[in-house]
């Protein structure tokens, strides 16, 4: 079926359906069980789309009956009361059957003109009435039969015969029909018929049996009661455009960096965790940053404050990060040979880096043990497409006796191959202030090319053994803003972070 | 990370021949260097090694090429040590006592034997630049002048100078100024006015006739301070507060000239207090102490085997002379660097002269268990139930501004971390609470069919006195619907239904906050602690925002769950 004819309601349907070429209500309503709100709807609507046209319009008479006529149906008209008192009671005056039978005088003369001329009643010498015959007249039998049948609904005149027309018309009135049985009605009634698309849409619903007394909606009465069984269900038109759901669903920047997390977990790593505000000790110092260092100027990191400056910092990792800052300690290092700042190193800023992270895991760590954070850190940058205010930087360690170079490189592969999905690796020494030898792993990204995706190395002996840990540490942080970006078609950093609603419901990863 | 400029025939001369473009890019890792473009006749390379000052000019870059390639390691004979100090040839620098306390070092040498051509200059300039802003922690440490030196009278004197009554006429200015007024008045005083500006007297470097040399860190004089092309003899002095940088530094540029065919002469130093080389400092001066290295100890680190003379090999083609004995090495650090803090750095040098590629990657065999952190298990736990409950999951940025933290939410700034040094107003806060961002969110997402269910699971921060850092980081769940019929019942009942799933009772008592409609809005209580709050937004909040939803929200600290 087409998909003009699979929107039909199911009365368009049935009118579309219904025998005949002149469809009119006073032909089909009652055949197709349709009230005329129902059928007036379905015609309106079958006008609108061309198949159904006006053949034209009739003027019809009908005949209803009034509250006297019905009275007459149910009790009798006043002839067949008269008769009926006559043949009960015997010879009674005029006045006396009238009385008897429940007629008014006025009346009782002209039913008892008519029952006389038509023999049936007779007056006696005595001026009484008496039976004279009892065959009813014809007249009599009519009138009783159209009182019945209009009892079912109004009478039209083009459906009495010739005799009935001269009956009614005795019996009926146009105006001030109060005092006669029938009222006559006038009514327009247009009459329809098929269009040419009207009748190919009829042969085309008769040939895929659609009758328009398909089960629209499946209802529990319907289950209750069985009637379901031996039905068809009406079709739907599956080609109508879903409507919108809103949907509660995952922030999807949130989503892959959730991937990340459950790769490196399923690579072995455990997940670590800290605060946002941190202090120059662990940001800095602790992974032997000089405190002179170009990076820990005024203007890369974000200062608290108040208050300024922590409290007190943790021994013995400052007295131990001081030495090895000023010569050294035990470290085997000469150290920066500065005076190391313990009023500056207790300074409170906004985590700048999660490699604080891993140095904080250290004296806690686990040998052989991974570990990683996806963390949000803070920049002195202006904020462009590139760079933002505050952003997730994906850290960790390795560390275990024989961990070396080459593991790293390894390690490297690891991560190219598992979470970036590249083939092929470039590995170049990078430099880092707190890892000895550095390795920036670059890879041919299947759409983004070449790019760099992360930078690592072997931390420092100055930052490791201070903090009690003697065998190597791999330290590794990977770039995967680019491939967040690049799934969810972005350009822009600052996108990931938007509060656009509309945008975020939209965005999807490719 | 620096990035310099070079003239690509000058390069090629110093690096002992033409390099092709194939073969450049890969030789450039050899000094962490990258290729950053091209023009016609020069190329433009980043270095990023911060420890390696020496490779921030054309001469140290080609000279690093140079050596590995297979040139000659090269041997200055100019350099000073611990008790040989060169022939100064009278040229000496006569420092102030005032200066201890001010910028007390100073190291210089003279050059002579060719003119300096325009591409010499410019590339003096460039190297002076790099080294005084990215090594010299832009001048606050190091900074550099040159003089055409044929007129200067010796002895030079570096002064603490009084800063009105001292004058001269800086560079780029006709007339004389004082230095304070240089300060003010001079662009290159407001940039760096900051380094002297706190002291009574400033730095100021005179010959022995008075003559003005310049004004450091500021700004060189107009007259011995103007150098150009084709000048054959050059005064170079660098002035600073870290003697052993600024002795690296200079050694890089007197290293650089000498590369390219100049004669350097040495200067003596004569401080009147002490340092730690001494009190009479003839420069350059090659201070550095040798490096130890085992080479098992490295073969390790490296994941090779390794013998001390396959070390030794390596290291030189680094440019470092080293010596086999037994199984150590023992590097002898060039003049030019100061990058050998430990062993380890050895054991770099030994990587990037075989290069990466020599090392196979080698899989970690170390079995280790993955585990997510606790409170990431509990918030997936949460992200899944808000999901759904129909809510769309957002992200949003830490910082943030006191209009829309304090004033749009009717709250004081108490208990917020503030920033000492914002960049801009924008980003002067870190959030305490995560519903400035929801409502910050609904404000500009009005066109977005209704109703809106949004929320976050991020960290906020807090003052707390009872860290030792003064503050708290919290990881809260933060929810907001936007609606026609948003209210309080709605965002209760989800609430409880987290609660649930979670293992907890979501108990509330009767508060008031001006952020919520006073007799709609609750305490979230765990355990008799309050950890949160929801309720309907109060309409003026929402009038704040230009927001014209109803609203209703709750926020609780979710790591109080765990």
């Amino acid at each position: 079926m087409s998909a003009d004819l699979q929107s039909l309601h199911p009365l368009e349907i049935k009118v579309l359906r219904a025998d005949g070429s002149e469809l009119s209500a006073a032909k089909l309503l009652g055949k197709l069980g349709l009230g005329i709100g129902q059928w007036n709807q379905a015609t309106s609507w079958l006008l609108g789309k061309g198949l159904l046209e006006e053949k034209e319009r009739l003027l019809r008479v009908f005949y209803e009956l009034t509250e006297l006529g019905e009275a007459q149906r149910t009790g009798g008209t006043p002839e067949e009361r008269m008769l009926r008192a006559a043949e009960e009671r015997g010879a009674m005056s005029l006045p006396e059957i009238a009385a008897s039978a429940g007629i008014e005088s006025r009346e009782a003369g002209s039913a008892f003109g008519q029952l006389s001329r038509e023999g049936l009643l007779a007056l006696d010498d005595r001026k009484r009435v008496v039976v004279a015959g009892t065959t009813r007249s014809k007249r009599m039998e009519t009138t009783r039969a159209l009182l019945d049948r209009a009892a079912s609904g109004a009478l039209e005149e083009a459906a009495l015969s010739a005799e009935e027309l001269a009956v009614i018309a005795g019996i009926s009135r146009k105006r001030g029909a109060g005092s006669a049985a029938f009222k006559i009605a006038e009514r327009e009634e247009v009459v329809y018929r098929l269009t040419s698309e009207g009748e190919a849409a009829r042969r085309q619903l008769a040939e895929a049996g659609s009758s328009g007394e398909e089960i629209g909606r499946l209802t529990p009465d319907l289950l209750a009661s069985g009637s379901w069984r031996g039905k068809s269900f009406r079709e739907y038109n599956i080609a109508v455009p879903p409507a919108r759901i809103l949907v509660g669903r995952r922030n999807p920047y949130a989503e892959f960096l959730q991937w990340v997390k459950d790769k490196l977990v399923s690579l072995g790593f455990e997940e670590f965790d800290g605060p946002l505000v941190e202090t120059e000790f662990w940001n800095g110092d602790a992974l032997f940053m000089p405190q002179f260092h170009a990076a820990r100027d005024i203007h890369d990191v974000y200062y608290v404050k108040e208050p300024s400056h922590a409290k007190a910092i943790e021994q013995p990792w400052l007295d131990r990060v001081a030495e090895v800052h000023e010569s050294g300690g035990a470290t085997g290092s000469r150290g920066w040979g500065y005076r190391f700042d313990r009023d500056f190193t207790r300074k409170l800023i906004l985590r700048s880096q999660g490699t604080v992270l891993s140095a904080k895991q250290l004296p806690k760590a686990r040998i052989p043990g991974k570990y990683f954070g996806i963390v949000r850190c803070f920049r002195y940058d202006q904020v462009d497409a590139t760079h933002g205010a505050d952003f997730y930087q994906t850290e960790g360690i390795v560390l275990g006796e024989h961990v070396n170079l080459r593991t790293l490189l390894g390690l490297l592969k690891m991560f190219a191959e598992e979470v970036a999905g590249a083939k092929e690796i470039k590995y170049v020494p990078g430099y880092f202030p707190f890892t000895e030898p550095s390795i920036e792993v670059h890879i041919r990204h299947p759409k983004l090319g070449w790019f760099e995706l992360g930078g690592s190395g072997i931390f420092r002996p100055e930052v490791t053994k201070p903090l009690g840990v003697d065998v190597p540490v791999l330290a590794w942080g990977l770039g995967i803003d680019r491939m967040a970006l690049m799934q969810l078609g972005l350009s822009d950093l600052r996108e990931l972070f938007t509060g656009d609603l509309e945008g975020v419901r939209l965005r999807r990863r490719g | 990370m620096p990035k310099i400029e070079v003239d690509e025939q000058a390069f090629y001369r110093l690096a002992g021949r033409a390099i092709g473009e194939e073969e450049l890019e890969p030789l450039l890792a050899v000094a962490k260097a990258e290729l950053d473009g091209r023009e016609p006749g020069l190329l433009k390379i980043e270095l990023n090694d911060t420890n390696r000052p020496d490779l921030w000019s054309t001469a140290g870059l080609a000279r690093a090429l140079r050596v590995y390639l297979g040139g000659a390691i090269p041997s200055y004979r100019f350099f000073s040590r611990r008790g040989a100090p060169q022939e100064t040839g009278g040229r000496s620098i006569v420092v102030d006592a005032a200066l201890e306390s001010i910028r007390p070092y100073i190291a210089a040498f003279a050059v002579a034997g060719r003119s300096l051509d325009e591409a010499g200059l410019k590339d003096l300039i460039q190297t002076q630049e790099k080294l005084c802003w990215n090594f010299g922690r832009k001048r606050s440490s190091i900074a550099m002048g040159v003089y055409s030196s044929a007129r200067i009278a010796w002895p030079v004197r570096y002064l603490a100078a009084d800063p009105d009554a001292t004058r001269f006429v800086p560079l780029g200015l006709d007339s004389p100024l004082s230095l304070r007024r240089i300060l003010r008045d001079h662009p290159k005083g407001r940039e760096f006015g900051h380094l002297v500006e706190r002291f009574a007297r400033f730095p100021y470097l005179a010959d022995d006739g008075g003559a003005a040399l310049s004004f450091p860190p500021i700004i060189n004089s107009a007259g011995l301070g103007a150098v150009k092309a084709g000048d054959r003899e050059l005064f170079v002095e660098l002035t600073g507060t870290d003697l052993r940088s600024l002795l690296v530094a200079a050694s890089i540029v007197a290293c650089d000239l000498c590369d390219q065919g100049f004669t350097i002469l040495p200067v003596a130093v004569r401080y009147p207090y002490d340092t730690e080389l001494g009190r009479e400092i003839v420069t350059p001066f090659y201070f550095q102490e040798p490096v130890a290295a085992e080479s098992a100890y490295a073969g390790r680190l490296l994941g090779v085997e390794l013998t001390a003379e396959e070390a030794v090999r390596a290291v030189g083609r680094m440019g470092c002379v080293a010596a086999a004995e037994g199984g150590r090495i023992t590097v002898t650090v060039p003049e030019y660097r100061n990058d050998f803090l430990h062993a380890v750095d050895v054991v770099e040098d030994i990587m990037m002269a075989r290069g990466v590629d020599a090392f196979p990657p080698l899989s970690p065999a170390d079995f280790t268990v993955g585990r997510l952190s606790p409170i990431e298990s509990l918030s997936r736990r949460a992200r899944d139930l808000m999901v759904g409950l129909g809510y769309q999951e957002m992200i949003f940025n830490y910082l943030g501004s006191r209009r829309d933290y304090c004033d749009r939410m009717g709250l004081p700034p108490d208990g917020m971390v503030s920033v000492a040094n914002p960049m801009s107003e924008s980003y002067e806060l870190v959030r305490s609470s995560i519903l400035p961002a929801l409502l910050a969110s609904e404000a500009v997402s009005s066109r977005a069919q209704y109703p809106h269910l949004i929320f976050e699971i991020g960290k906020v921060a807090l003052l707390d006195d009872s860290d030792l850092t003064g503050t708290v980081t919290r990881d809260n769940l933060a929810l907001l619907i936007a609606d026609r019929e948003a209210g309080f019942n709605e965002v209760r009942a989800h609430l409880a239904a987290v609660f649930y799933y979670l293992g907890r009772e979501c108990i509330i008592e009767r508060t008031s906050d001006p952020r919520f409609i006073a007799g709609r809005c609750a305490g979230i209580l765990l355990g008799g602690r309050r950890i949160g709050l929801l309720g309907e937004i109060h309409p003026q909040v929402l009038d704040n925002w230009g927001i014209q939803a109803p609203c209703a929200a709750a926020e609780i600290d979710l790591g109080a769950l765990l």
